[in-house]
This record gives structure tokens, sequence and C-alpha cells, in this order.
């Protein structure tokens, strides 16, 4: 099985604005590795470096050492993202364009023909049911079309690799339904999906794979009935290892 | 206790209004910029006499298409004065070359640049001196008692315009601003001597011009003691014209007492004694 | 080139989607049809004045559209977090700032355009003549003059966060140089040391955008500059535009966008 997203003792600090400490470590030497085809989930409480990993990834900010790849190419070369799509948590498009200008502008970017990006723009407009919509500036959509405007805009290049951000964060179930439908029909098609998320219901129906991080460190992976071992369900698992302890109700 | 908005809008819009009138009488004491009948003067104040030089500058830059000393270029003023001298001059290539104020280019920024600029000293003619007027009509009613810019625009509007009717209105209403002056008195006579040929109204006007001439502190005589010449001689020649011999020598005799030139109007007088004896023939009239 | 011409198709249809442009041009047209209108002495021939004052009010919106344009991208795209989803394509950051660039010197030579035809249009009905190579070639040197302010804004940007601050520094700076620029070594000859190295320093390393100010030629009708000054004045502004592009791209490489 070949390696699509691999990290390799990737290490990353910030100057610190905390009194009396010059940097602080968000990522202490992650080794990760995700195969083709697969479904991987990536977990871990707030602050504990999944988003510093997936900027990593996606080349906003260099790692202080260590190196990460996609399909072999380190992230640092713009080609590295010729085969992916990200979905950020939160929707940052272009307000003043409809969404049909949006996605003819990034078909642009990643090189499709005109016919090519014509036919792609009527499958994801129908896909995310915006095809009513197409011709409106996205500064008068709702938060649900903008973000449904956001899943389409990162499948417009029939990427390999889907990286979300928090892909059902603020969605009412119709539309986490939605996204766990869009996930298990890449992951039948052979894509692979890196996704991180606090849905730790979601993320046991649809993963292969899961890691755990906290505190910038990698505490587990493997598939999700090997990190739940032990416990009663994934939710459980993740509780112990990130050290949480229940407390009795007074 | 609830207030209505409306009625506190009503109440405070009453209240601006009583107070509008009731210190309305007070206010006209405390700015003298809102006694002023002229927009400039009410918007820039004194200031307005500042923009009314730099207008007046701009003419002068127009008559020479650009081609004029910045602030920045070596004795400005002196060369502003040298190129004002060459109007209606006719000129060497050797004096043209004295007058440009560009010099060598110091380096080969400056030689490049030099592309870019006007290099080349012409004045306007053949009526393109109308474009100097908008600058010198802006000058005017920024600073109605710039005499200047009216005997300057005068000028042009009747020796190159062919405008003897505007020149009038332009020098009338300077006589309005500046009802002492004789240099606006000057040009008026020329108006009506050599554009409408009458000589009764010109000689009118000149004479009251000497008169306001007189009556002007000796300090500022002696500032203006070309004017003064200028209007004395121009009778004197009128009244030669004339045949009034008598007249035309007493008025080059009074032009003598200013003139920087008493010997060539020394000559003058000694030609009309000529006429007068017979010994050179009067010109027809 | 098609990343490139993408980015910079978005900052076009941005300019005439917002009403900057609309506005400047409006009051342009509005305030040269006033200035024309003007009757002087009875004179309706009489067109210099309407010509510079019409070309100063073309400069400075030029300028306005194009410093404001270009100040607002590169700090507009972070803090509205439109970078992330741009630059997660295969985009490298030279891109972002090589389209930005080309899109807003396209666009301000669209109203550079507008403005001057108007200007020919206005201009040629009080005087009868259109001498219009001579407006192609201050278009020409006006539009090169602004690839150089823009790529300089955008060099600004990068270190300034707020567009408001790259705006007034580089307009400041712009209005410096095409006051001052050419005169600088004369005023340097007049000042002490160490007062007078500094400016003629300044003098020698400074692009000269004043050489491509050429509204005294038509307001004049000087006729037009050699074709090999307009040429050279081009590779200059090139080289410049050149050099602010990569110090702009030296800075954006290496910068944080999380920060």
């Amino acid at each position: 099985m070949s390696i699509i997203l691999k990290t390799q003792k990737l290490r990353v600090e910030y100057r610190s604005r905390e009194f009396r400490q010059s940097t602080k470590t968000a990522l202490v030497g992650l080794d990760l590795e995700v195969n083709a085809g697969e479904v991987f989930g990536f977990l871990g409480p707030n602050g504990a470096g999944k988003t510093t990993t997936m900027n990593v990834l996606l080349g906003f900010i260099p790692p202080t050492s260590g190196g990460a790849s996609l399909f072999g190419i380190d992230v640092r070369q713009p080609i590295a993202r010729q085969r992916i799509g990200y979905l950020p948590e939160l929707t940052y498009y272009y307000k003043f364009l409809t969404a049909e200008e949006l996605l003819r502008f990034y078909a642009k970017i990643f090189g499709l023909t005109r016919s090519e990006t014509d036919k792609r723009i009527a499958e994801l407009l129908k896909l995310v049911e915006l095809e009513h919509a197409a011709k409106r500036p996205i500064k008068s959509y709702s938060k649900g079309m903008q973000q449904r405007v956001g899943l389409a805009q990162s499948l417009i290049n029939n990427p390999d690799l889907l990286i979300l951000d928090e892909p059902t964060s603020g969605l009412d179930p119709l539309g986490r339904m939605k996204v766990r439908e869009i996930i298990q029909r890449l992951k039948d098609t052979g894509k692979t999906v890196f996704f991180s998320s606090h849905e730790l219901g979601e993320v046991e129906t649809v993963c292969d794979r899961v890691a755990i991080v906290h505190q910038g460190e990698l505490k587990a992976v493997g598939t999700v009935a090997e990190v739940s071992a032990g416990h009663d369900n994934l939710e459980k698992a993740f509780l112990k290892i990130v050290g949480f302890q229940t407390s009795p109700l007074p | 206790m609830k207030i209505s908005p409306l009625l506190s809008l009503v109440a405070l819009l009453a209240l601006a209004f009583t107070l509008a009138t009731g210190l309305a009488g007070s206010a006209d004491n405390w700015s003298g910029r809102a006694k002023s009948n002229n927009l400039f003067g009410m918007l820039f104040g004194d200031g307005r006499k500042l923009f009314a030089n730099q207008f007046f500058t701009m003419a002068d830059v127009y008559f020479h298409s650009g081609y004029y000393p910045s602030v920045f270029d070596k004795n400005a003023e002196e060369q502003k004065e040298i190129i004002a001298a060459s109007h209606g001059k006719k000129e060497s290539e050797e004096e043209e070359k004295n007058e440009d104020f560009l010099g060598r280019p110091k380096n080969w920024i400056d030689a490049f640049g030099r592309n870019f600029k006007i290099t080349q000293h012409t004045h306007l003619e053949n009526h393109s001196e109308r474009e100097i007027l908008p600058w010198l009509r802006l000058a005017a009613d920024l600073d109605p008692q710039k005499l200047e810019t009216y005997t300057v625009g005068a000028f042009f509007l009747r020796e190159h315009l062919n405008r003897p009717d505007q020149a009038e209105k332009f020098l009338r209403e300077g006589l309005r601003n500046n009802p002492d002056s004789p240099e606006i008195l000057l040009e008026l006579g020329r108006v009506y001597h050599e554009s409408y040929h009458d000589a009764t109204r010109a000689r009118n006007v000149w004479q009251l011009g000497v008169k306001k001439f007189r009556q002007q502190t000796p300090e500022q005589q002696k500032e203006n003691k070309i004017t003064g010449d200028g209007l004395m001689v121009n009778l004197a020649h009128l009244e030669d014209e004339a045949g009034n011999y008598g007249a035309a020598i007493q008025w080059f005799q009074a032009a003598q007492q200013i003139s920087p030139a008493p010997a060539a109007l020394q000559k003058q007088i000694d030609d009309i004694r000529k006429k007068m004896n017979g010994d050179i023939p009067a010109k027809p009239k | 080139m098609n990343k490139i011409a993408a980015l910079a198709g978005v900052v076009i249809k941005e300019l005439y989607r917002r009403k900057d442009f609309y506005v400047l041009f409006v009051l342009t047209a509005l305030l040269t049809l006033g200035a024309g209108s003007v009757n002087f002495f009875n004179d309706d021939k009489i067109v210099r004045y309407v010509k510079d004052i019409c070309l100063l009010l073309i400069w400075v919106s030029a300028l306005v559209i194009a410093v404001v344009t270009t100040a607002r991208q590169i700090p507009a795209e972070r803090e509205a977090r439109t970078i992330f989803p741009l630059l997660a394509k295969p985009v490298s950051r030279g891109h972002v700032i090589v389209g930005k660039f080309l899109g807003c010197w396209l666009a301000t030579g669209v109203a550079l355009f507008v403005f001057y035809f108007f200007f020919a249009i206005i201009t040629g009905s009080k005087e009868q003549i259109w001498p219009w190579l001579g407006y192609l070639q201050a278009l020409w040197m006006h539009w090169v003059m602004l690839a150089v302010v823009i790529a300089m804004v955008l060099l600004g940007s990068i270190y300034f966060a707020a567009p408001s601050s790259t705006s007034t520094i580089t307009i400041i700076v712009v209005a410096g140089i095409l006051l001052l620029g050419g005169h600088l070594n004369t005023i340097a000859l007049s000042q002490p040391e160490p007062i007078q190295g500094l400016l003629s320093f300044l003098y020698f390393v400074m692009p000269h955008l004043e050489w491509y100010d050429l509204r005294d030629f038509v307001v004049y009708d000087m006729g037009m500059i050699s074709l090999r000054a307009l040429a050279l004045a081009t590779v200059y502004g090139a080289v410049w535009t050149g050099i602010f592009l990569l110090l702009a791209w030296l800075g954006f490489r290496r910068k944080s966008l999380t920060t």
C-alpha cells in the first residue's frame, strides 16, 4: 500500500507571547503515515497540534525541523498540492464572487480545460445542491450554503487526497449526513481522506484508521478497533489517552 | 419618565433656531471672513493672496509653454526676471543660451530626465495667448488688489488677442477694486488711444492717472515713477499728434522730473520746438 | 501563466465590483466638465487649463485607485483568510505576488484608458484636434509609472498589516518623488554634510517616477518624446517593478500566515 501522506519527526515551534517563555512547541517530533485509499481520522483535544499539522501539510507554515510530504513530494513544493483538496473549518472565500466564478477560478489554478471545468462545476453544484444559487455572490449565502461551496471547491480537481478540517463543525444533522456520504463515496472510488474532528461517533463510523495527538505528541495510532481496545468505545479510549479523569457528580 | 424621541428632536430644533436668531447679530462681529463678499476671501482669508501669486505665475508658465524655472533651480527669481524681460524681444541664440536656467546636465539622470521636460524657450503667439487668461482671471478673483494682473491681462487682450472690449472691461473691474491706481489708468488710456483711437477719452483717463500719481506719497511715487513717466509721455505724444505743441512740451518737461532717461525726452522737446518753428513738418492728422 | 492569469482575473473582478473607480471617475468627469464650462473673457477656445485640470485629476484618481486597490490585496486575503484555500492549491507565494501585481496593474490600466478617453473627448470637442499618438504615449508612460507604484505598494503591504498605513506611506513617497525627485541633487548641493551625502545617495538610488509625467507635453502641445527615451524609460520602469516584486516575494515567502 503506497503512502500518500507522511510526516517525519515533524517539529514546530512558535515564538511565545508568554512571559519568560521564548518559544512554544506545537508539535514534538510527529511521525505519521497515511496510506492510499484509507479514511484517516486525526483526533485530539483543542490545542493538541491538529491544525498545526494541517498547516504544515498545506504549506502555510514551515516546520522548525523534520519534514512532511504528500505523494512523495516535499510539502514546500506547490506541486505537492496538485492532487489534494482542502476544506477549512471556517468558510474563507471571496465574498464578491459567485459560487460558479469561485469554482471556475480554482479550476483554472489546477489547469483544467474549459470543458472539464464546465462539466465539473455542473456535477459539484448538483452534489452540494447549489445549482439555484450558483450565480449569486457568496456574500448573500447562508452559513450552510457557504460550507457547501467550500466542499465543492475542495473537490474541483477530483483530488486523490482530501484534507478536511472539522468538516461537520457547525452543520445541522442533514449536513453532517451529507458530508459522511461524500466521504464514503470518495472512499469507494479509492480516494484518501484525512480529516480532523471532534465528532468521535462519526469517526468511529467512517474511519479506517485514527491517530490521537495530545500536547504536540502522537499518543496513539491504528485502526479504530486497535485504538479502542480495552475500552467500551473510541470516546472512552480517547479520554483515557489524553489523561482526562471523570470526576463524580456531587 | 419616558420622553418621545420625536418630541426631543422637535425641542432640540426649536432650541437651535432660537439660539441662531439670538446669536446671529453677535456672530458677525466674531469673524471677519464672514463679512467678505468674495468667496475665496471667505474660504482662505488672507491666504488667498498666496494662491493669487501662484496663479499669476501659472499664467507666465503657460505663456512659456511650461519652460519655467522651479523654486529649486539656481537663481530662480533672477531667471524669471530675465525671462520676463525677454518678452517681445527678438533674441540671438547666444542670448537664449544665457537665459537657459537648466544649464548643462549635472549627471546622467539629469541628462536622461530632460527627455521628459520642456527644454525649449517659446512664447505663445498667434492668439494662443488666450490660454493664460484663466489664470489671470483666477488671480484677479483671489487678489483684486494685485494691479499687475489687470494690466498684464489687458495688455494681452488688447495687443495680442484684439479684444479691446474685454480689456476695457477687465481694467474697469480693476479700477472698481483699486480706484486710485495710476497703473490701471495708464493701461486703460492705451486701450482708448491705440484700440479705439479715441484721443479725448485717452487724454481724460491719462490726466486722471497723473492726478492719482501726484496724490501718492513720495515713496509711492518713487516706486511708480515708470508709471508716472509713461502717463506723462503718453499725454505728451497725444498733444503732439493733436498739434498742441505747447502742452506737449509741458508734459515732456513734467516727465523729465521723474524719467530715468531725461536726455531722450529733451530730444523729443527739441524736435517739437523745431516743428513749432517750421523746421520739421508736423505729421498729418 | 494560467495561475497568474486566474489570480489577476479575480483582482480585476473585485475592482469593478467595488465603487471606488466609479466614484472617482464621476468626480473627475464632473470637475472637468465644470471647469470646461466656465467662461473666461467670452472666449470659448481656451482649452489648456481644462487639459491641465483634467490631467491633474486623472493623475490623482489613478494614483488613489492603484494604491488603495493594491494595499488591500494581501492584508485583506490574510484578514478574510481567503489566502488559506488559495495557497492550499498548487500555487506558490510567488504566483500570488505576480498575480496580484498583474491584476492591479491591468485593472488600473483599464481605469486609465477610460480616464484618458474621456479626456480626449472633452478636450477634442473644444480644440477640434485629437493628437492620439501623444495621448497614447502619455497614457503608456503613466501606466508604466503605476506599475512601479503598484509593485512598491505590494512590497509595503507585506510588512505593514494595515492597508491604510501602506497607502499613506506610499502616497507620501510617490508624491515626494514626483515633486522633488528631479530636484534632489540641486537641493543636496545647498545642504551641509551628512545631509548632502544622504540626499545625493537617495537621488541616485530612488526610482525617478517624475520622468513618466508627460502632462506638460500634452497640455502645451509639445509633441512626442523620442522612441528611444520611451523605450529606455519603459525598461527602467520594468527593472524597478522587478526589484520591488522580488523584494515582496522574498518577504512574503517566509511569512507565517497563521499569526
